[in-house]
Parts: C-alpha cells; structure tokens; sequence
C-alpha cells in the first residue's frame, strides 16, 4: 500500500524535503526555568530537549568531590510522549545512562572545572520529543544552558550528527534516517576545530567515514553561528534591561555589541 | 507539595503577615489571589493530546514559574490475552525533572552508595516518593469509574484502548498540585481518539447460501441468518476479530466525558483565614492544605470528586464542611476561566489555522 520511503531521491531530496547536507530548522529558547542558574531548549527540527543547569555549587555527598576540580553531573529524563510509540524508561535506563556518560566525558575537557575545587555542576536533561539526533540535541543545548549559567568554558561545543546512504553522506538526520543508515556524531570546538567527541554505534566503511567526518565538523561551524547569535541577543537583552534603570544612558554603546 | 526549608522565625513571620489586618503575602497578592495562568495546548505533536501550563511566569523579570507539561496517548490493549480491561482504563503518571532537588532536605545520608549510576544524595529517594505520592493522587481522582470516557472501546470484549496520561513537572514554584490538574484537565480536553472500524477476514466460501460480496476483505458473518439483508452489520461487531483506521491521517474525535474532568483548587489552613495559590515559603509555613477535586459537568450540580488533607495540622467536621463549600466556590470560578481558554485554544489551532490555510 504505501511504497518504500526513499532516503534520497534522484533530485536530491531526502524524506522530509531537505538536501544532502541540509540541516533541520533550529530553534533556540534562552529564557529562565524555576530557580536553574541556566537553561536552555533547543530545537533541531522535530527533536526538542531541554537542559537546565545548577552550579557550580556545593555537593551533597563530600566523598564523590574531587579535591582540585569539581565534578559534572548529569541527569537525562525522557518524557514518555517524546517518541511515536510511548515508552516509560526508568533513570537507570542502558541506553540513557550511556547519553549521559558521553554528555559527561565530552563537557570534561571544556569546562574550567579547576577553578571550582570540591564543588559540583549539574546538568539535567529533560527530552521533550524525539525524532533523531538525539546526542547532537543535548550536547547543543547543554553547551547553552552552561553558558546561561555563566560557568567558564574553553569555547562552544557544537555537535551534529551524519550518515552515509550508499557512498552519499547525509547531515543531521531524522528517526527514518538513522535506523536506516550507519550514523554517527560528531562535536567540536569550533575556535580551534578540535574535535571533544566522536561517536558511531553502527557499521560504517572506513573510507566513508573521512568525508562524513569532515563534514560534520564543518556543519560544527554553521550550528556554532546559531548558537553565538542566540547567546549575543540573549546577552543584548540583559544588558538593556540593566542600563534602563541607570540614571545616565550610554553615550556611545559598547563598540563589542554592534553587530560586525 | 515539597516544603521548601524554612526556619521557624521565618515561618512566624510569613504567619503573623497572614494573619494581620489587612493579610500581607510577599508578592503583594490577595489572599485570594492566583498568579498569571499561561497555558498551550498541543505542544506535543507526537502525543494524542497534550498540554503545558505555567502559573506564575514573570516573562519582564526573567521566567520561572510552575511549569507542568502534560501528554495523553493511546495504546492497543488486548482484553483477553493482554493487561486490557473491557471498556478501556486510563493510566496516569507524573514525572519531575530534576530541577526541584535543590530544594529539598540536604540531610547528608550515612549510608554507601557504591554503584556509580545511583544519586549521591537524598534527594533523589525523596524525589522518587514525591513522583509516587502525586502520581497516586492524579491517578485515584482521574482514574475514577465515575469519570471513565465511554468510547475506549475499539472491539467488545476483544481490544480496548489504554489511555496513558503522563504529566512532567517541568519546575516547581509552588501550587504544583493545581497546576498539575490544571494541565491534565487540559491534554484530556485536547486528546483525540483515533475512528476505528471492526473488520473481519473470511475465506470466500463457494456454498451456495453465501451472498454475491462474499469475496471481498471485509464480510459480514452472515451464516447464522441467511436471509438477513445485505445492510445488516450487527453481527460484525459481535464476531469481529480485527480493526482498522478507516482514515490514517483523521485525529478521531474528542474524548468522551471531557466536561467531567474536575480541577483541583488547593487551600492552604491558617486559621482563622486560608489562602490560594502558595509559593513554596508560604507552603512550607501552613501547617494543614486542603485539595479539593471538584467536577462541574453539570453547572448546577458540581460534584466533589476527591479531597486530600496534607500537614501535620488538625480540622473538626464543622470547619471541613465550610472550607468545602468555599472551595466549590473558588473551584467554579478556575473552572470558568479553564473552560473559555480551552475553548480559545481549540479555536485558535482549528478554526483560525483553517482560515490561515484556506487563505494561502
């Protein structure tokens, strides 16, 4: 009754419409959640997830501290309507535990956990909906909600995720297209191109695997735009909010927060 | 729910501020008073229904707020081999997302915790019996026989449908009971059950008794009556094994008995006087809440669907029944305002995204 869904069709076109290495709308959301120091939702296409961030603070258990840096935390809730069919996981989930292990070690090197000794940062995920690029969602929206929370970082950590359809490399792929094509993610540091984390749960050819690489890390760059240009509003916003109850407005605003 | 940590001066000042004349909160607020109510409907397009509610949002001053998302979605069930009940059964739960935690008691627990994958602080026990005390209170009042929607029926006595109602508390700034009936109220009002039909698959019989349509996909059993007419599809349901989507792409209709859905009004006791609408200092102070279920499906005859008494505090019978029938009175009046929201909403993404389209 209904034919075969190509992935991609002789004019280019993938499912949902887009071209090979187009990526899903991006939604970015910055304002305040409860009493979180920062928080952020983020939208790739269909797939929304929130983190909120509290920290660095004390912790609650002083024999999980380490005595020279503090520890990130990080806690994944998926909404059991997230998905097409609902599945109620439970916190200690594989598969979510996983998720969170991978945030964790990819965050390790960025965050300037030294300058907070014996404290702890926590990071809750709540996954609203589902539809692919999973990983990639909370890595971005992790990166955000740490730079709300006003926590140092080396630099933004923007992540995608890609796939190879026969010998055509795809990016930022939807729940159709990553279980059927080997797909990986990929997260970089877009200043100094350094790569935080690589991971692929599929098979893939080996000489596949250098363009699809390549090419996420260059879709690393793009995210990184949308990512600085939410944050700079944000921060342009606050900033007029704090110069509307001085007495005497800036004669000459901020050269730094004209748009170059 | 979860009181927040409060000292016992605090407390008597937030006590004694109640209790002046005129009664003083820290917002400024009535007693009566609720902070600004923000609700969406269909906010979760993979669900069948759903909703997300925030009650005290400051947008001008930075967010926050108590923020409930809550989604509806149905599922087969099978009523002979499987978990199915007759008639359907509704199934509530409620999650939190961590961002409470802080708030709760920081006691440091004495005991180890060796597996990496367990929280290394109370509060997640204390969360996990916050996550069940709500749930047993959304399930009891809305899992009640009284309110159960009659068309959860796809086949009698074969397949029903289960209707999951899973509510996450997104943020906590207090009255996160209200809030959380409130949306629930609201994904149930919004749930679309998908249209089926019962369809039956028989092998074409070349006996001479069948009719002229006995080879087609879906055959009315007529054995028993040979000469029933064509038309007559009462046997169908009695002997259909099977169903179908008549139309994949049509929502369904609404879910039956969505006027009965009650709402939740909560009144913190601080005798003599009670308020409304609690932030989570003025909740930790009060030393007896009251939840007050009630249901308006009739608006002559509102019923109280449940009651809930939270706190060490203590009530007699006299000033039960008084609070009871002031908070039918509040009751009305959020029911009220819910009801032309809802409707606003339903109007808002049907009718003016019709007229939006047809415009293109």
């Amino acid at each position: 009754m209904s034919s075969r869904v190509e992935i991609l069709n002789d004019g280019g076109f993938r499912s949902d419409g887009r071209k090979q290495y187009e990526l899903r709308d991006i939604t970015i959301d910055l304002s305040q959640q409860g009493t979180a120091d920062g928080s952020a939702t983020i939208t790739h296409g269909l797939t929304q997830v929130m983190v909120t961030v509290f920290g660095p603070r004390e912790a609650k258990m002083r024999s999980q501290t380490l005595h020279d840096r503090a520890v990130l935390n990080v806690e994944i809730n998926v909404a059991p309507f997230s998905t097409g069919e609902r599945r109620k996981r439970s916190r200690a989930d594989r598969r979510i535990l996983e998720l969170a292990a991978a945030i964790e070690s990819t965050f390790e090197p960025v965050v300037q956990t030294s300058l907070y000794p014996r404290s702890q940062i926590d990071i809750y995920v709540q996954v609203l909906q589902q539809d692919g690029g999973l990983l990639q969602a909370c890595i971005n929206a992790t990166t955000l909600a740490l730079i709300t929370a006003g926590v140092p970082l080396l630099d933004f950590v923007c992540a995608v995720s890609g796939g190879v359809h026969s010998t055509e490399p795809l990016l930022d792929l939807t729940t159709l297209e990553e279980n059927d094509l080997p797909n990986l993610t990929v997260a970089v540091m877009p200043r100094t191109r350094k790569v935080t984390l690589v991971t692929m749960e599929t098979r893939l050819h080996v000489d596949r695997f250098r363009d699809i690489f390549e090419l996420a890390c260059a879709a690393g760059q793009t995210i990184h735009k949308e990512m600085k240009r939410a944050v700079k509003d944000r921060t342009v916003a606050l900033v007029g909010a704090m110069d509307a109850g001085a007495k005497h407005p800036l004669a000459d605003p901020d050269a730094m927060m004209e748009d170059r | 729910m979860a009181a927040q940590l409060v000292s016992k001066s605090e407390r008597a000042y937030i006590q004694a501020s109640l209790q002046a004349t005129p009664p003083l909160r820290g917002d400024g607020r009535g007693l009566l008073d609720f902070r600004t109510v923000l609700l969406e409907t269909g906010v979760a397009p993979l669900a069948n229904g759903s909703a997300k509610l925030n009650i005290g949002k400051m947008p001008h001053e930075g967010g926050g707020g108590t923020e409930v998302l809550a989604a509806t979605k149905l599922e087969v069930e099978d009523v002979e081999s499987g978990d199915g009940v007759d008639g359907g059964r509704v199934v509530c739960s409620v999650s939190w997302c961590a961002i409470r935690s802080i708030q709760l008691e920081p006691i440091v627990q004495l005991t180890k915790d060796s597996s990496p994958s367990a929280y290394p602080h109370l509060s997640s026990n204390a969360l996990d019996e916050l996550q069940y005390d709500l749930t047993v209170i959304l399930q009891q009042t809305i899992g009640h026989p009284s309110l159960h929607p009659q068309n959860l029926t796809i086949i009698p006595r074969k397949k029903s449908w289960l209707l999951n109602l899973d509510a996450v508390i997104l943020a906590d700034a207090g009255n996160a009971v209200d809030a959380l009936f409130m949306a629930a109220r609201a994904a149930l009002w919004d749930t679309k059950v998908p249209r089926t039909r019962a369809v039956e698959y028989q092998a074409p019989e070349d006996s001479q008794t069948t009719r002229d349509s006995a080879s087609a996909m879906d055959v009315d059993n007529r054995e028993a009556i040979p000469t029933a007419s064509g038309f007559d599809t009462r046997e169908m349901a009695r002997t259909a094994a099977d169903f179908e989507l008549p139309d994949y792409w049509d929502e369904g209709e609404v879910l039956h008995g969505r006027e009965r859905w009650p709402v939740c009004i909560t009144l913190n006791l601080l005798p003599p006087s009670h308020f409304l609408d609690a932030t989570p200092p003025e909740e930790a102070s009060v030393p007896l809440r009251m939840h007050l279920m009630y249901s308006f499906a009739s608006p002559s005859t509102p019923k109280l669907q449940s009651m809930r008494l939270l706190g060490p505090g203590e009530l007699n019978s006299a000033q039960i029944k008084s609070y009871i029938s002031e908070g039918e009175k509040y009751a009305r009046e959020l029911f009220n305002a819910l009801e032309s929201k809802l409707r606003e909403e339903d109007v808002r993404r049907n009718v003016k995204a019709r007229d939006r389209f047809a415009q293109r």
